[in-house]
């Protein structure tokens, strides 16, 4: 970080860039991701750039509760179910007056999805933020696991049960062709994964706003020592019930693209399974950096994907073979390595992660270079 | 810890300093559960035996799990990890070595409780006297990694191995029938948590443990093996989860899914009563237990005395245990037992 003072002297292009470094990042990353990452000698599909987008906003709208907050959620795939649920039953069934399987049906399923979550949002909080960080851990799993069953339990036939809902769900302006999403808006057809990409960049902007924001500042004073900050006068718990609150709007936002992503509404979103991924993924890339979920998002679904298609390891080049394994029977198992890397990331550095990792490795050049410049 | 010590007393004060409200509440239930054991006694005598089992397994997870968050202030994430691996290793001794049910119910707990020993000296060490979420965040990589392990050897699905011959009929309650294997495993645990609590609350180990928690410094000065004494406590901690598993798995097979579906009621279980009190985890086991099994009989007997079959909700004993953790925070935030301002 010794760059960061001379370039903010010199003032132009360099403080603007340091400025605003989070939104550049954020559309280099978008523009670069697909491209990348769908390459054959990759992944090789399509599907895995928008589902990884969609992760990165929910994993980041979890961190503002827990990076810059300071607690821990175990539930969050329930506010991530809310997104999927409430605009997927919308659509399926139309409202009061609305026809089913209209468009404005599911912008209206939308809407009331964000405001059912931050109202829920707002009403958990204020229930339970008062109680101590572990115990907010597990009042969020309780919470999650009886929506959870509520939800496996079909009451009305509405949410499908074990089965979810996997029929007539998606809005008439979803176009599916063979397995591929378009968006047809205004007679202009627009690729699944721009469409992402663009609430993609509104939510990540929108949240990078709130961070930065004093809002953003107090709810890191509050996370880094709240009694200093309760006796400066800053209402802790206050801030505390609306982190709760936009992080679910976050995170029902991202769940709404989920469920067009997967053309609709699987159980397994809201179990513990994912509320634990969800963790997984924040503490694996860094909860102390906004780029942390983005990172932790990318590595996890990059090494669930890569390392489950990738059978054997051939060395030194798939060319010029001289050793050639076969890792397909240790590679399925590759949460195992997972949760060994992320118990060591726990007990070194909790906060840094790896994307805290790149940075310091990234700080440590710049000093060398400048060195031998000097 | 003084709590476990005077629980009676604690017991009388809470019932004399209880709100009219609270008594009515109370008369309400006795007549909701008369009602339902005149309505349907052979089924009412079945879940509240159903009931006692499960409450039973659950006081075996929650009890190590609460040893070690009330004495060491680690929440132990991996506890349920620790019950699934008690399962799994009953099945390998019994399946693939083709040893007898009561070896399994030793090699077991053992062999559970020697995990745990690795986990505490390689990981948990780390972590006294640290932030509890660290320690949550890390025991969970580790149930994460065990469930892996678990499911590398021994599968995804389900595995069971067979009933032992002498415990597979029934016994004749006046009433009805109730399978001999679990008024066997009532004993069992009865006895193995009765011998734990003792050893906890009326022994000199205990009480050097406890000593340490509230000042390891000078418990060492007297010349403690502090960090030894904690070690032989979580390996006891994990043997117990390891019995309950060992006595699970026979009647109702494991997967690797029970290590976090265990877990989580154990926590349920461990906050409802109180964290720090040994006494308590008892007493919120068998009462989650006898919930999950009851609840069911009491609405389904009210809709028969009311006529309303709305009352009657079906599957409503999964939410059962999150519904009494739930309203217990909220009327009293430390659970039922628990001692203020701890984890707070």
């Amino acid at each position: 970080m010794s760059g960061e003072s001379t370039d903010r002297a010199t003032g132009g292009l360099p403080s603007m860039f340091e400025r605003y470094k989070i939104p550049l990042g954020l559309v280099v990353l978008v523009v670069a991701l697909r491209p990348l990452i769908t390459s054959e000698m990759v992944l090789g599909y399509n599907a895995i750039a928008s589902k990884m987008l969609i992760m990165m906003l929910f994993v980041a709208g979890f961190n503002l509760l827990f990076g810059y907050t300071g607690l821990l959620s175990f539930g969050h795939a329930m506010f991530l179910g809310f997104g999927i649920y409430i605009p997927a039953i919308l659509v399926l069934n139309g409202a009061w007056v609305l026809p089913a399987g209209g468009n404005i049906t599911f912008l209206v399923g939308v809407i009331l999805a964000l405001a059912a979550v931050a109202v829920y949002g707002y009403l958990l909080g204020t229930l339970i933020v008062g109680m101590g960080e572990i115990y907010f851990a597990l009042l969020t799993l309780a919470f999650s696991q009886a929506i959870y069953f509520i939800v496996l339990r079909n009451p009305g036939e509405l949410t499908g049960g074990s089965n979810g809902l996997t029929q007539g769900t998606l809005p008439d302006f979803v176009e599916q062709t063979r397995g591929e999403i378009a968006i047809e808006a205004f007679g202009l057809s627009l690729d699944w994964y721009w469409a992402v990409a663009v609430v993609f960049l509104l939510g990540m902007l929108a949240l990078w706003q709130i961070v930065r924001s004093p809002f953003g500042r107090s709810l890191v004073a509050v996370s880094e020592n709240e009694q200093l900050a309760r006796a400066m006068g800053v209402d802790t718990t206050s801030y505390k019930i609306w982190s709760v609150t936009f992080s679910g709007v976050f995170s029902a936002l991202a769940g709404v693209l989920l469920m067009i992503q997967n053309s609709g509404a699987a159980i397994e979103n809201l179990s513990v399974f994912t509320s634990g991924d969800t963790v997984l993924m924040a503490v694996l890339g860094g909860v102390n950096y906004f780029f942390g979920p983005v990172v932790g998002a990318f590595s996890w679904l990059f090494v669930e994907d890569f390392l489950t298609n990738f059978e054997l390891w051939q060395f030194p080049l798939s060319e010029v073979t001289f050793v050639t394994v076969d890792l397909s029977d240790i590679l399925v198992y590759w949460q195992f390595l997972l949760g060994a890397l992320f118990v060591v990331v726990v007990l070194t550095a909790p906060e840094e992660g790896i994307w805290g990792y790149i940075r310091s490795v990234a700080s440590w050049l710049r000093k060398r270079m400048q060195q031998v410049r000097a | 810890m003084s709590s476990t010590l005077d629980a009676r007393t604690r017991m009388q004060r809470l019932l004399s300093e209880r709100s009219p409200a609270a008594l009515l509440g109370a008369l309400a239930g006795v007549l909701l559960l008369g009602n339902a054991a005149v309505q349907k006694p052979g089924l009412f005598i079945d879940q509240a035996i159903g009931g006692l089992v499960y409450g039973m397994i659950l006081v075996m997870i929650s009890l190590g799990l609460a040893l070690v968050l009330g004495l060491m202030g680690v929440v132990n994430f991996a506890h349920g990890a620790l019950f699934m691996l008690g399962g799994y290793f009953t099945y390998a001794t019994m399946a693939s070595y083709g040893l007898p049910f009561w070896a399994a119910l030793l090699i077991a707990p053992i062999g559970v409780g020697i995990v745990g020993i690795v986990i505490e000296v390689v990981v948990l060490r780390r972590l006294y006297g640290k932030e509890p979420i660290i320690g949550l965040l890390a025991t969970f990589g580790l149930t994460l990694m065990i469930e892996e392990a678990a499911r590398f050897v021994w599968g995804a699905s389900a595995v069971q191995p067979a009933k032992p011959e002498f415990l597979t009929g029934g016994t004749d309650l006046i009433v009805t029938q109730v399978g001999t294997y679990r008024l066997f495993t009532v004993a069992v645990s009865t006895i193995s948590v009765a011998g734990v609590y003792y050893l906890i609350t009326k022994t000199d180990f205990g009480l050097s443990v406890r000593a340490g928690v509230q000042d390891g410094e000078m418990t060492e000065f007297v010349g403690v093996n502090l960090p030894l004494r904690f070690t032989a406590m979580f390996f006891l901690g994990s043997a117990i989860a390891g019995l309950g598993g060992a006595l699970r798995v026979v009647e109702f097979g494991i997967d690797p899914g029970a290590a976090e579906e265990f877990v989580l009621l154990a926590f349920v279980v461990v906050v409802i009563g109180g964290v720090g009190s040994i006494f308590g985890s008892v007493l919120a086991g068998l009462l989650v237990g006898w919930a999950q099994f009851l609840v069911p009989v009491v609405l389904s007997a009210l809709a028969i005395v009311t006529g309303v079959s709305a009352i009657n909700v079906q599957g409503i004993s999964d939410i059962i245990p999150f519904l009494v953790m739930i309203v217990v925070l909220l009327i009293r935030p430390r659970g039922l037992f628990g001692e203020e301002g701890l984890l707070e």
